[in-house]
């Protein structure tokens, strides 16, 4: 296939997280808000006068300070970010939106605060934390907009002066499910049999959308679907199976080319800040206030398993068997990083019930944040796809 | 006649086999590896190639497989596959009744459930450190200053085990000398090492599945000392393979060449 168009400059923009279109938003006197989980609403932090910005520490190789704040024995992402804050990487932030969901991850954003990192640089600069529910009643819905008011919304305001108004808010999720439609529309692609682009593109793209400012990168997203909708697959797909990448945070596209030199083509992306669910668009239904049916909406699509109620428990592994049937995948590859303290579980929970309930072949993986020993994580996906290649012969004979 | 070549270019030996077009083992070998994967690749199909009548380069094997963790720099293979698959199909070829391989190289260890088309059913990987692999052992018997045929009998002759608590190959290293300071009997430490290594095959061997017909492959299968206390742990008695353990991927290698091949 010829290549993308924006695939040099997609690949840029991720090697820096203050890159240049987060510069040029800066320059235009908007905010940079820092976050790093599902449960604070993109939506939310992308308000007129501010625009999100995804928790990333690309090409990070030593996390010596924050290990030993916040020790060994916890996860390489959390680590990371808080390694790159004391680095300065994160200066640029008015703000860090912070969960208390992973308990890891909440720590590292703790230490912004007991560190006083960004704060030196910025004196509004503020860390926020949303309590955010363990189950999808009522009255956890209703408690998670209480948070999101309080500590988005409110503090925006009162600190910046953001407008948090009802009206804001719908041009928010206008917005938003603009960049949603777009993105989804690409990912849908990938459901062909040969299809115009690969997985590893698809990361790049959904990771763009996340870590760049939306008005300015909306522009190459449109320009890049217009482009597949027309780019020439090669005359035979170049893939020999399909596979669902699930799992937790996974922000390294270099690790969905590893998958995809394998011979595995990742035709669905479910991890945290995947685009399945994470691009589905929001939708304001009668009577609801638009603070409501964001609430809702991040609740309705989150599937982190934080979630402990049976519904989501066995609504997450029904989903992934969707995404398998309608992205016609032969098996599922579930990655996790190393400590995680939910997806360690989950996995091996995951990997069960996928293979002997849905008989989806399943492989899981433990991951580094930066996988620098890809040799021996080449050898697993090889033998995997070698395995699937079989089944797949063995079904078709 | 017809002959498909394996190369399985390991981190510590390379080893070639060829196959004539029947399946039937024609020539086999195990080199050290250089830190060049090609040429080791080279040096030992040469070698394989010398065994056989009638061959005299690459160029007179119908196809060849490359495999190992330098499958993908054996010049003159038409293709590599994983030698997670291709001990699985070595093994399979040898003795059709094993279910299950605890490979153990020279820098991983894997557990490896076999179908009953020599296909893997599952497998699980140990690739974080060293431990209980084959450098693991050649720092082990460095420390007793024996050779590793030496030290794999070592603990045979043990009538007490003294763990190893370290997992680490360092730290372990570091543990058997200041055990050996202490005057400790060197069969009990050895002993205490073959557990330590027994039971991560265990784990490596349970995660992929493996219930029974277990066998060994790759350079530590022939170490005695590790096979008794992998029976011990296993509570099964490891399965004997008639062609050497070490062989199995290079061996699986030129068996999907043989298939592929002579299509």
């Amino acid at each position: 296939m010829k290549d993308l168009k924006h695939r040099v400059l997609f690949e840029h923009l991720l090697s820096d997280v203050k890159n240049e279109l987060v510069e040029q938003a800066l320059d235009a006197g908007q905010k940079a808000l820092g976050y790093s989980c599902y449960y604070v609403p993109e939506v939310l932090m992308n308000l007129d006068g501010c625009f999100s910005v995804r928790l990333r520490a690309p090409g990070i190789t030593d996390t010596a300070i924050a290990t030993y704040y916040m020790s060994e024995k916890t996860c390489m992402y959390s680590r990371s970010i808080l390694e790159r804050a004391i680095e300065g990487g994160f200066n640029f932030f008015s703000a860090l939106l912070s969960t208390e969901t992973c308990g890891m991850m909440h720590r590292a954003h703790e230490h912004f605060e007991m560190l006083n990192l960004v704060k030196e640089q910025n004196e509004d600069f503020f860390v926020s934390h949303i309590d955010a529910p363990f189950v999808t009643k009522d009255y956890a819905l209703r408690h998670y907009e209480r948070q999101l008011q309080k500590h988005v919304l409110d503090r925006l305001h009162e600190v910046y002066g953001v407008e948090t108004s009802e009206d804001a808010l719908r041009r928010a999720i206008e917005k938003h499910n603009a960049l949603c439609r777009v993105v989804s529309a690409i990912g849908a692609l990938r459901k062909q049999e040969n299809p115009p682009l690969t997985g590893y593109e698809f990361h790049l793209i959904e990771l763009v959308s996340e870590c760049c400012p939306h008005d300015l990168i909306l522009p190459y997203l449109e320009e890049t679907l217009e482009e597949l909708q027309i780019r020439k697959a090669d005359d035979k797909p170049w893939y020999r199976v399909r596979v669902v990448l699930a799992g937790g945070e996974n922000d390294d596209p270099d690790f969905t080319k590893l998958i995809e030199d394998s011979g595995a083509f990742v035709v669905a992306d479910r991890y945290c800040f995947g685009s399945l669910p994470g691009r589905e668009e929001i939708e304001i239904r009668d009577g609801e206030t638009a603070l409501a049916a964001i609430a809702r909406h991040y609740i309705d699509t989150n599937e982190c398993p934080r979630f402990m109620n049976p519904e989501k428990v066995h609504g997450r592994k029904q989903y992934l068997k969707q995404l398998a049937e309608d992205y016609h995948a032969d098996g599922l590859i579930v990655q996790q990083m190393k400590f995680c303290e939910y997806w360690e579980y989950e996995r091996m929970y995951c990997q069960h019930v996928m293979e002997s309930e849905y008989g989806l072949p399943c492989m899981g993986i433990e991951k580094e944040y930066i996988n620098t020993s890809t040799g021996q994580l080449r050898t697993r996906f090889q033998a995997f796809v070698e395995a699937l290649e079989m089944k797949k012969l063995t079904k078709e004979a | 006649m017809q002959y498909y070549g394996g190369c399985d270019v390991g981190s510590t030996y390379t080893k070639a086999v060829i196959l004539d077009e029947n399946g039937n083992l024609a020539a086999s070998t195990i080199l050290r590896s250089k830190i060049n994967a090609a040429q080791s690749s080279h040096l030992a199909m040469e070698d394989c190639i010398a065994q056989v009548s009638g061959l005299s380069s690459t160029e007179d094997l119908s196809y060849i497989v490359g495999t190992g963790y330098g499958r993908n720099r054996v010049p003159f293979a038409q293709e590599n596959i994983s030698e997670i698959s291709c001990h699985a199909m070595g093994v399979h070829i040898t003795d059709p009744t094993v279910q299950a391989i605890i490979d153990i190289g020279g820098q991983d260890i894997k557990g490896i459930a076999v179908a009953s088309d020599g296909t893997v059913k599952n497998f699980a990987m140990n690739d974080k450190c060293a431990a209980g692999t084959g450098r693991f052992y050649e720092a082990m018997a460095r420390s007793f200053e024996m050779s590793l045929e030496e030290f794999s009998t070592l603990s045979l002759k043990a009538k007490n085990v003294i763990p190893i608590t370290a997992q680490c190959t360092v730290f372990a290293e570091s543990e058997v000398i200041a055990l050996v300071g202490e005057g400790k009997a060197p069969e009990e430490i050895a002993a205490g090492i073959q557990m330590a290594v027994a039971k991560r095959c265990f784990v490596m061997a349970k995660k992929a599945g493996a219930v029974n017909h277990i066998t060994l492959s790759g350079g530590c299968a022939k170490n005695e000392g590790l096979k008794k206390a992998i029976e011990k742990v296993l509570k099964i008695k490891v399965v004997e393979l008639s062609v050497d353990p070490q062989l199995m991927g290079a061996l699986g290698a030129a068996e999907f060449a043989r298939r592929k091949g002579g299509r």
